[in-house]
């Protein structure tokens, strides 16, 4: 059975009440009609009873009347002695009192029946009798309905004694008046059914009479009232229905019709959630209101539970989205934030910031992965107070951060690199243990409106950020379109010819850069340059290890440098005297496969007669975090008869610190040292100078890295330098070259 | 004491004396009278009602009960004044056509038929203008069983207008009935104001002054007596006194009215019993 809504409901007991009233309405007036119809019926009759004892009171008033006269001493002395009959007839009888006034016209007749004189006018009896009397005759006469009466006269009482006649004429209707005091019958109409001049027997005249039944004021007074009543009545009762249901609907419809969308409401899912507010203020009935209250507070309860449910999904939301350690948003937000960015049509221009953290394994490698955390955690921090309000930081991988800025200006974006660095300089990371300082390198590409996809923009980003992780290369790097041929190359083929060099160490080419004894310039060995071949075409270094560091490859990658270079020296490609030296990245240092197959290839010369020299160049010292077995590795290199050269010294991967505590034979300056020492001012070129001096007089052998010039020769020869290299002495690879072969550079 | 006992005789023996006679008059009207007979010897008083009056009216009635118990005989006609069977007193309004003259010879028919009903003694007694009536009645007829006549309340016929002004009314009527008028006059007479009669019916009645009853009265050849009260405010002033200076006897009831009822119809009737003991 389908229900029935309560307005619905209301509606039809408000139509039915209303129907009901307007029948009842309807009924009482039919009843009063019918009430008025009998009434009506009565008056009728009482009418008839009226116009009939009317009839009986005018005929014995007429017999009255006419007996009076005729039994009246001057009538009889008239027809005796009629001389002054006229004079009797139009005065003395007028004057009399015995007929009424309106009494049309009196006659007598003698006993022959002949009028003793003729009357006038239209109303006159008839000069001869009728008829023999007593007689009633009606007359349709021109001023309306007449009488005419006819009696004998006699002399005696015992009406022996035969005078004459005695005729009346009278206005049947004025004397019905008068005879009687009509309340129901109206004779304003009367119609008479008899021929005019006929004998009638006045008595019983009545079924010869039409006449109307006088409108009884009081009932139609009351019918007046009646009607009025009734109207007014039914005007309030409808008037009341109204307010009624008005407030039906105000007071209970408009409550449960809100109560059923509420509840209806929450029947669906996407309105599962309670609707606050509804129906604030108190309702007038008493149990609605108990209903509203009880629904009020299952609601606030209902809402206290969503607004719980709400809160445990925003935090699983969050916590979904965001990096437990650092509290930025992670990966899923960026991918996420990313897609609807692409599909944000509104933001024409933006800017990709790659932020990731160099040497992050090595950090992670010397202090342990609770400090790596720390520092981790500490770079989010700078990084989110050198943001713009609203700019969001999105860890994207184990040290990498990435944040997008929607903005026109491209300087916005480097301010913003800038300030990252700032924020992150300033940090102090001895807190955690560390000896030197974290960085990060910063790869930012922009998108102007339209000008390319967001998958391009990431994948430039991702360039410049390696562009920033190459040595000697500025920290902030931005997308440049050269760097999209090279990116091209690293982003489609270095990754995979890195991976490949790593499984095949064949596909490494290397590059050999001469190491000249100072101060007869002669080469003393050769410095291995790592390229990759791969389908014909070379991969420089520059493209090879931002990808081994980011992937983590570096002791892979050592490894089949290591192999490559022992390829070459096994197939003569370096010559069997030509010593060599070979870098060695932080984390292989301490790596046991690189040790130890960089002891085999030393143990391997060593055995050989006139064998070469083997250098090995450890980079990254800074980022050494199990000093004790680097030491301790370098130690066994060096026994093995390796010599050890402290790579990049004076950059930030390497140190004194590092020098005082690394058993190292060489100490190589970094190229941007060798250039304060010719370019720095002059305080700078002291210090300088001092380092040098210091490293001499510790017993280490110098080397000098990017001598282009004669003048940064003889400069570092004049400090004390043992060994140089650059392309002053050669471009790599012509080491290698017969032609070249020995040429020391004029 | 005697008053008390003819009350009470008049009052049982009413049904077995009272009679009422019509007479047919010579002008085929029917005149219509009440007749007591007397007792053997005593006289019939034939009494005469007032102006346009019955003999029905109380104080001719008061003395037809009295006279007739006191064993007198009584005939109270009612003058026909032209209307047959009248039994009504006449209306001033009315059309008068009868005569003084037609009312003496109705009486005159009235005392024939005393006669003729072996009456011997007739004494005449005219209440008010009744007695104006027998005057008029002696005045022409001398019958010798008409042996008196009482006036009782006599009336002077009086016209209510000064003596001048009467006998320019009386020229001008008696002019319109020599000029043989028959337009009906309104005049005042006697106690009506608006008495209407024929020129001739008129004329016989205005003929009738103050004047011409005081010589009639006196000239009459029988026993007059005229009993009249001393408080009857219907006649004109010094009317006693004049009807005392003529040879008739004039008996003042005192504190009687014109009508002599109350106690003073006791009165008058003692006063008519003597005097008709005196015949």
């Amino acid at each position: 059975m389908k229900s029935l809504s309560i307005g619905r409901l209301s509606l039809f007991f408000i139509l039915v009440a209303g129907v009901l009233i307007v029948s009842m309405g309807g009924y009482f007036w039919m009843e009063i009609r019918q009430a008025t119809a009998a009434v009506r019926q009565n008056e009728l009759v009482s009418a008839n009873q009226e116009v009939r004892e009317a009839l009986v009171i005018l005929s014995q008033r007429l017999d009255k009347t006419a007996t009076a006269v005729a039994q009246w001493e001057e009538t009889r002395q008239q027809l005796v002695f009629p001389e002054y009959y006229s004079v009797w007839r139009d005065s003395r009888m007028r004057d009399s009192g015995l007929i009424s006034s309106g009494a049309g016209a009196v006659a007598l007749y003698d006993k022959a029946g002949l009028i003793l004189a003729k009357q006038p006018g239209p109303d006159a009896l008839p000069p001869r009798l009728p008829g023999k009397p007593p007689l009633v005759r009606y007359i349709a006469g021109t001023t309306g309905h007449q009488l005419e009466y006819f009696i004998p006269v006699h002399a005696d009482p015992a009406a022996q004694i035969l005078l004459g006649y005695l005729g009346m004429r009278l206005d049947f209707l004025a004397e019905l008046e008068r005879a009687y005091s009509f309340r129901y019958a109206d004779l304003s109409v009367l119609k008479v059914d008899f021929p005019s001049q006929s004998k009638i027997d006045l008595k019983n005249s009545l079924p010869n009479l039409r006449f109307e039944v006088r409108e009884n004021p009081n009932q139609v007074l009351f019918l007046n009232l009646f009607q009025v009543t009734q109207l007014r009545l039914t005007l309030v009762v409808l008037s009341v229905l109204l307010i009624a249901a008005w407030l039906l609907k105000r007071l209970v419809v408009h409550p449960l019709r809100t109560f059923s969308s509420e509840i209806n409401a929450m029947r669906s899912v996407e309105n599962n959630f309670p609707h606050r507010g509804m129906l604030g203020a108190p309702l007038l009935i008493a149990e609605l209101e108990s209903v509203r209250r009880a629904f009020g507070d299952y609601q606030e309860r209902l809402f206290a539970l969503h607004q719980n449910l709400e809160q445990n999904s925003q935090d699983f939301f969050d916590q979904a989205r965001h990096d437990a350690l650092t509290g930025a948003f992670n990966r899923r937000a960026y991918d996420e934030d990313w897609n609807n960015l692409g599909k944000d049509r509104r933001h024409g221009s933006a800017a990709l910031l790659l932020f990731d953290c160099d040497h992050f394994k090595a950090i992670n490698d010397t202090y342990g992965h609770h400090v790596g955390d720390r520092v981790i955690r500490a770079i989010a921090i700078c990084l989110q107070s050198a943001l713009r309000a609203g700019d969001r930081l999105y860890r994207v991988g184990g040290d990498e951060f990435a944040s997008v800025i929607l903005d026109d200006d491209p300087l916005h974006a480097q301010v913003v690199a800038e300030r990252c660095q700032e924020h992150l300089m300033k940090h102090d990371f001895r807190q955690y243990g560390m000896s030197e300082p974290a960085t990060i390198s910063i790869g930012i590409a922009q998108s102007h409106s339209g000008e390319f996809c967001l998958g391009e923009l990431q994948k430039r980003a991702d360039l410049a950020m390696y562009a920033a992780k190459r040595p000697s290369s500025p920290k902030i790097v931005f997308y440049s379109e050269g760097m999209g041929e090279l990116g091209a190359l690293v982003a489609n083929r270095s990754i995979s010819a890195v991976f490949d060099a790593i499984r095949d160490h064949r596909l490494i080419e290397l590059s050999y850069q001469a190491v000249m004894r100072l101060p007869m310039q002669q080469k003393e060995y050769v410095e291995a340059l790592t390229r990759i071949r791969l389908n014909g075409e070379l991969i420089r270094p520059d493209a090879i290890f931002p990808i081994v560091q980011a992937r983590k490859l570096d002791a892979e990658f050592d490894l089949s440098v290591i192999r490559a270079v022992t390829d070459d020296m096994a197939s003569g490609r370096l010559p069997a005297w030509q010593g060599v030296s070979i870098n060695l990245s932080a984390p292989s240092i301490v790596n046991a496969k690189v040790v130890d197959a960089m002891l085999e290839l030393v143990r391997a010369q060593k055995a050989l007669a006139g064998g070469r020299k083997i250098v090995v160049e450890i980079t990254e010292t800074a980022l050494i975090t199990q000093m004790e077995v680097a030491s301790a590795n370098i130690e066994q290199l060096r026994s093995a008869g390796a010599l050890v050269a402290l790579d990049d010294f004076g950059s930030g991967y390497s140190s004194l610190r590092y020098l005082a505590s690394m058993p190292v034979d060489l100490v190589k300056f970094d190229i941007s040292m060798v250039r304060l020492l010719e370019h720095g001012e002059r305080r700078q070129k002291m210090i300088l100078e001092e380092i040098v001096s210091m490293v001499i007089s510790a017993g280490y052998e110098l080397v000098a890295e990017g001598i282009e010039t004669r003048e940064q020769l003889d400069n570092i020869i004049g400090l004390g330098f043992s060994h140089a290299q650059g392309f002053y002495f050669g471009k790599p690879g012509e080491e290698l070259d017969p032609k070249t072969a020995h040429a020391a550079p004029q | 004491m005697l008053r008390w006992i003819f009350l009470l005789i008049t009052i049982f023996s009413l049904p077995v004396w009272a009679e009422p006679i019509e007479l047919v008059l010579p002008n085929k009207l029917t005149a219509k009278a009440e007749y007591r007979k007397a007792e053997a010897g005593k006289p019939t008083v034939l009494l005469m009602h007032g102006f346009l009056q019955t003999h029905e009216f109380p104080t001719i009635h008061r003395l037809t009960e009295g006279l007739s118990s006191a064993g007198y005989g009584v005939l109270a006609p009612t003058l026909t004044l032209g209307v047959t069977h009248r039994k009504q007193s006449k209306a001033c309004e009315a059309i008068h056509t009868y005569t003084m003259d037609e009312g003496s010879k109705e009486l005159a028919t009235w005392v024939n038929w005393l006669k003729a009903n072996k009456t011997r003694t007739i004494v005449l007694m005219g209440h008010s203008f009744g007695s104006v009536e027998l005057l008029a009645y002696l005045s022409t007829n001398h019958d010798p069983v008409v042996r008196k006549m009482i006036g009782v309340s006599a009336a002077e016929g009086r016209i209510k207008v000064d003596d001048k002004s009467r006998d320019k009314v009386i020229r001008q009527t008696r002019a319109l009935v020599k000029a043989g008028s028959k337009n009906l006059l309104t005049q005042p007479f006697s106690f009506c104001q608006k008495f209407r009669a024929t020129p001739k019916a008129m004329l016989s009645y205005l003929e009738w002054t103050p004047d011409h009853i005081i010589l009639q009265a006196g000239n009459l050849p029988i026993s007059t007596t005229f009993i009249m009260g001393s408080r009857d405010d219907r006649l004109g002033p010094g009317w006693i006194e004049q009807l005392g200076k003529t040879k008739a006897k004039v008996s003042v009831i005192e504190g009687a009215n014109h009508f002599m009822d109350g106690d003073f119809e006791f009165d008058l009737l003692d006063t008519v019993l003597l005097e008709l003991k005196s015949l």
